[in-house]
């Protein structure tokens, strides 16, 4: 099981693929995407996130946040912008 | 006493920069980002943003004649130059401090507020459910941006304060009415269907254009009325 740390906080928490989904999905129909396409782009992007995780036991949120950007951007260019970008609003 | 159509003009550019600054327009982004991830109908968004919207309005409003008042308790015919040099100097130390500072660096469209106020302010947004809600917000994300919009607000209401009385209501409704056009564009928008990413990457586009343009008008207005009342007043 690969430990997340938190940004922030310095906390660790075990990656959760249904976190991740749920937020990408939140994401995708955050830029109007409709469900169906959100489901499949979390769950490709999930996908790509579960291969790069593999080899490496301990990352950070922000590392998550960056490969599942780039994992979202081929499936949904809007979406992956403003995953990356909402942190960073206000 | 100022002419009409120079108070007209400072209240206006005053007005320009005020909508220049991006406060509301962030939170507003957000809050109809999260509301349709979670799935909220239009309607229910379009009540929430109407609500934001209305918030910032009122706090605009209420802001600037607060101020005004707050002024014409002060003003006497001794210190009138005295108030155009404090509110001068105000223009300009804001002009410089948002020429350097408006932004924090990196990625996004992040201010130089304090942490702690944007941070309440986006969990407000995701907790954000009723109108009532969205109205306070809009109220608070005015009021946190008070550090930067206090010189536009504090022209404002001096200008306004020595406009003939019949000009008073009609230039405050004016003043909030163009200090919110930036809201009211991006609330269009987002009625429109218009994607909140593109908004958020035009924004982050063009950020460094918007802070210069704050930072210039706020400088260039600051030297306009030092020298114009000040000077031209004592000379």
């Amino acid at each position: 099981m690969t430990h997340i740390i938190k940004r922030g906080t310095r906390e660790y928490e075990n990656y959760s693929r249904d976190k991740l989904h749920k937020s990408i999905v939140a994401v995708c129909l955050s830029v109007r995407a409709s469900e169906g396409s959100a489901a499949t782009a979390a769950n490709a992007t999930c996908d790509a996130v579960d291969v790069w995780l593999k080899t490496r036991p301990e990352v950070t949120s922000d590392d998550i946040r960056r490969i599942a950007g780039k994992a979202l951007e081929s499936h949904n260019p809007d979406a992956a912008y403003y995953y990356l970008a909402h942190k960073h609003i206000v | 006493m100022i002419d009409i159509y120079v108070a007209l003009a400072i209240i206006g550019l005053a007005a320009l920069i005020h909508a220049s600054f991006q406060l509301g327009v962030s939170v507003l982004t957000l809050l109809s980002g999260h509301s349709l991830s979670v799935k909220r109908s239009e309607f229910r968004i379009f009540r929430l943003t109407t609500s934001f919207v209305f918030g910032a309005i009122t706090m605009t409003l209420l802001l600037l004649a607060s101020l005004t008042l707050f002024l014409a308790d002060f003003v006497t015919p001794e210190n009138h130059f005295l108030i155009w040099s404090i509110i001068s100097g105000l223009l300009i130390g804001v002009g410089v401090a948002v020429w350097f500072s408006y932004y924090r660096s990196g990625p996004g469209t992040s201010l130089w507020i304090p942490r702690a106020f944007a941070d309440f302010l986006v969990d407000r947004t995701k907790a954000t459910k009723r109108s009532a809600e969205a109205f306070s917000l809009g109220l608070a994300s005015v009021f946190g941006e008070l550090l930067f919009i206090i010189a536009p607000l504090a022209v404002a209401a001096y200008a306004l304060l020595l406009l003939p009385s019949y000009w008073q209501i009609a230039s405050i409704l004016f003043y909030v009415a163009v200090s919110v056009s930036s809201l009211l564009i991006v609330w269009i928008l987002i009625g429109h269907g218009y994607k909140i990413s593109r908004i958020q990457k035009w924004r982050e586009t063009h950020k460094t254009f918007l802070q210069y343009c704050a930072a210039a008008g706020l400088i260039i207005l600051g030297a306009f009325t030092y020298v114009n009342e000040v000077l031209g007043g004592l000379l």
